[in-house]
């Protein structure tokens, strides 16, 4: 028995809860959408209708993952964790964006997308912290990060509604892979998956 | 019972492999329910239910059962001792693993 084996399997059968993030990918959509005016979007009540819409949805998912995998209230250790990425590395990863592309004096004034880069960190810092990073978060979110960090985009606009188009796509992508190692890892019994699972 | 042999204390009640997993899991987050505990050691409603009453029974965990959206749900938590027990046990473990590796010769 390995006890750092079953300590990962509590991680990522808390985190790995994809359904969420195609939600979170859906909303990074919806706001570039939003703010490219299109079609009826061009209306903020629309906008809050549909935030409304994916707010609602994150319920029947949420009962759809207690109701099969379970529930487990994080430890004090795990909060804290999360609560020191959120305060620390958070801030740090948004003022180096600025640093990169603000017209400011000081900055390195560089035609990167900014928001690609900056959400791109985040996620990684974060799913780092919370379960640790697999490979598609790495390819994924590593992505978002090199693509972003291309010379190639035009300065503010259209750029920033663009990497909230590819960071929205990106976490619909990591969402449904997520989703799809839960569930073969600790899908129901009976269902031909997930019998190799955890550390017992 | 602890069982001692040349200062390894190895408590039988944690040491069977499903109780362990049980114990472990919940010394890795605050409380969790039996479907969580289910999942994420792979055991048997049965085996992890007789293992739960055990545990229970020997102090190492609290079990409460309530009704969540009025559906009846069992919520499982370490006890201070049972905490204290399963963390001695893993470094008893592990005290064993580094002295096999340094000379397996002085192993009892």
């Amino acid at each position: 028995m390995d006890r750092r084996g079953i300590e990962t399997a509590v991680a990522e059968n808390a985190q790995f809860r994809g359904l969420f993030g195609v939600v979170g990918g859906l909303l990074a959509i919806l706001a570039a959408l939003g703010n490219a005016a299109w079609g009826p979007l061009r209306h903020n009540w629309v906008f809050v209708v549909g935030v409304i819409v994916l707010a609602g949805l994150t319920w029947p998912i949420h009962a759809f993952y207690t109701d099969r995998f379970g529930r487990a209230t994080p430890s004090v250790k795990h909060r804290a964790r999360v609560a020191v990425v959120v305060l620390v590395a958070v801030p740090l990863v948004i003022l180096g964006s600025l640093w990169l592309s603000s017209r400011a004096s000081w900055s390195l004034d560089l035609p990167v997308n900014t928001t690609a880069i900056t959400l791109g960190l985040v996620f990684l810092l974060s799913i780092a912290a919370a379960v640790g990073l697999r490979l598609h978060h790495v390819v994924i979110y590593g992505g978002l990060v090199i693509v972003g960090a291309l010379p190639v985009w035009e300065r503010g606009g259209e750029s920033g509604n663009t990497g909230l188009w590819l960071a929205g796509i990106a976490m619909i992508i990591s969402g449904l892979l997520d989703h799809r190692l839960l569930v073969r890892r600790f899908g129901p019994a009976g269902t031909g998956i997930g019998a190799d699972r955890a550390g017992v | 019972m602890p069982e001692s042999d040349e200062g390894f204390l190895l408590d039988r009640l944690i040491h069977e492999p499903g109780r362990l997993a049980i114990l472990t899991v919940l010394s890795s987050v605050a409380d969790a329910d039996f479907v969580f505990l289910q999942r994420t050691t792979g055991l048997t409603k049965g085996n992890l239910s007789s293992h739960l009453t055990k545990l229970e029974d020997a102090g190492l965990v609290t079990v409460e059962k309530r009704f969540v959206r009025k559906k009846p749900n069992t919520n499982v938590a370490l006890t201070k001792d049972g905490a204290e027990r399963v963390a001695r046990h893993w470094d008893q473990l592990e005290r064993l693993r580094s002295l096999s590796q340094a000379n397996p010769e002085t192993l009892p």
